[in-house]
């Protein structure tokens, strides 16, 4: 492969630089202009600073302590102080050094793989049950009546929340996760309150679980605790919430992305009906090549040189995952291929010290559900109608409508 | 108690320091590096690594 003229590893100015408009609406991370600037260099300028565009210094970046979690500031960005700005500063995610390493070592263990081989068969039970309310009419509207169920009773499981309370999940996680977007101001008195209705509920299940303690993820949490120290109340609560809101809000879009995916490719969608051990290998193609997190972000704590490139100390860095995902120079044949083996792994879990606490369960759930659909929904399309999210940000479909050809319903497993 | 980590699964997340500060460690180049025969008073933190690793890239040998 020949290399790209300007990726010397000379000085770089940033006047070299192509630019994207990231935060323009009608951005698309799968963009022409995104892979000429690819081609170009490994980055390109953006309104806030930098943008990574090719898998090695992504997978260099995402991981170097000179650079911390980009969204600590995304309130202050936005002009916005006050009680969600301090809460946003309270979760892990946003959390850095000993802090984040103190509360990540008490709230690993509750989301250990060891804890899921008794979640699988429910994850089972629960993709055939909502499927069955639409297999036989060839049609549905996926987003409502299988992605936000499904991704929303998964968190209920996790937290031994009653399953016919799923829309509470649903309408708190997609009221916060506007703060992601470009209306965050204006819907900030909104934003608030579905945070105050959020955590008045985290306080119930920690209350109820510190009283009564069973045995499930819930507990675990409260209970966690190592060399004698315990997480605190606001701790304990700060990150139920980062857990419904987090674990929803994403699992939703990606397996919403999911079906745009296979729609695309029908022919891997008839091969993972036929090998429904291959929904492992699934989530992550799809997670490669229409990861819903579309960019991880980072911000440069202080000034330095990153492959002749001088960023200055508060850069934003974009760390584009679908790029990174589609490199030529990273992938040979970077064509959606679930057969395929040994393929670098993606982005879309981020990584380093703030990889994706929730990864295993949402990689389980993700992988039980796509091969239940695949087998249940042969002949996939997406029908009119489909309302999808900009591509850029977290992205997913706020409506999408399927065809498929009908199928029996079937009486759920265990 | 004898440590063993896949490096060419290793990622280099840093997930099992984060879980183990005595037994792995990033060097100067963000490269895991680790204590293959920890203190058997390690074992738990090392089970916590092992668990949390993102790539299960991590053993434990007796």
């Amino acid at each position: 492969m020949t290399e790209a003229p300007s990726s010397s590893s000379g000085p770089l100015s940033w006047d070299d630089l192509a630019y994207l408009p990231v935060s323009d609406p009608s951005f698309s991370v799968q963009s022409e202009l995104v892979r000429q600037a690819r081609d170009h260099n490994w980055c390109a300028r953006t309104p806030y600073g930098l943008a990574v565009l090719r898998y090695d210094e992504v997978n260099r970046l995402i991981k170097d302590r000179r650079l911390r979690q980009g969204s600590w500031a995304w309130p202050a960005h936005n002009g916005v102080t006050g009680r969600f700005a301090d809460w946003w500063g309270g979760w892990l995610l946003n959390m850095e050094g000993e802090d984040h390493a103190r509360l990540r070592r008490l709230l690993n263990p509750a989301f250990s793989p060891k804890m899921l081989t008794e979640l699988s068969p429910r994850f089972i039970a629960l993709a055939h049950e909502l499927i069955d309310a639409f297999s036989e009419t060839g049609q549905c509207e996926y987003v409502s009546q299988f992605a936000e169920p499904y991704a929303a009773r998964v968190v209920a499981m996790l937290l031994g929340i009653p399953q016919e309370e799923w829309p509470i999940i649903a309408e708190v996680s997609a009221t916060i996760g506007l703060s992601l977007g470009v209306t965050f101001q204006q819907e900030l008195p909104r934003i608030e309150a579905a945070l105050d209705r959020l955590f008045e509920y985290c306080d119930e299940i920690i209350a109820d679980r510190s009283a009564t303690p069973r045995d499930d993820f819930a507990t675990t949490l409260v209970q966690a605790q190592r060399d004698g120290e315990r997480l605190s109340h606001v701790e304990l609560r700060n990150s139920m919430a980062l857990l419904v809101f987090g674990g929803f809000d994403t699992t939703r879009n990606q397996l919403a992305m999911a079906m745009k995916t296979f729609a695309a490719h029908p022919q891997q969608w008839a091969l993972l009906a036929e090998r429904p051990e291959l929904g492992k290998a699934a989530v992550e193609e799809v997670m490669r090549l229409n990861p819903t997190v579309t960019w991880v972000t980072r911000e440069a704590i202080a000034d330095f040189e990153f492959q002749g490139l001088s960023i200055p100390g508060g850069t934003t860095i974009h760390l584009l995952s679908e790029s990174a995902g589609t490199d030529p120079a990273a992938f040979e044949n970077p064509a959606f291929d679930i057969t395929v083996e040994g393929r670098k792994p993606h982005f879309g879990f981020g990584g380093g010290a703030h990889h994706c606490l929730g990864h295993f369960v949402a990689r389980m759930d993700m992988s039980v559900g796509l091969a239940i659909l695949a087998e249940r929904l042969p002949g996939l399309s997406i029908g009119p109608g489909a309302e999808w999210m900009p591509l850029s940000g977290n992205t997913g479909a706020h409506r999408l409508p399927l065809r498929f050809t009908p199928t029996p319903v079937r009486s759920p497993v265990g | 108690m004898k440590v063993i980590v896949d490096l060419e699964l290793c990622q280099d997340h840093g997930q099992c320091v984060i879980a183990a500060p005595e037994v792995f460690r990033m060097d100067e180049n963000s490269k895991l590096v680790y204590d293959a025969d920890p203190d058997e008073s390690m074992r738990r933190y090392v089970e916590d690594a092992v668990d949390v690793c993102p790539l299960q890239a991590i053993t434990i040998e007796d």
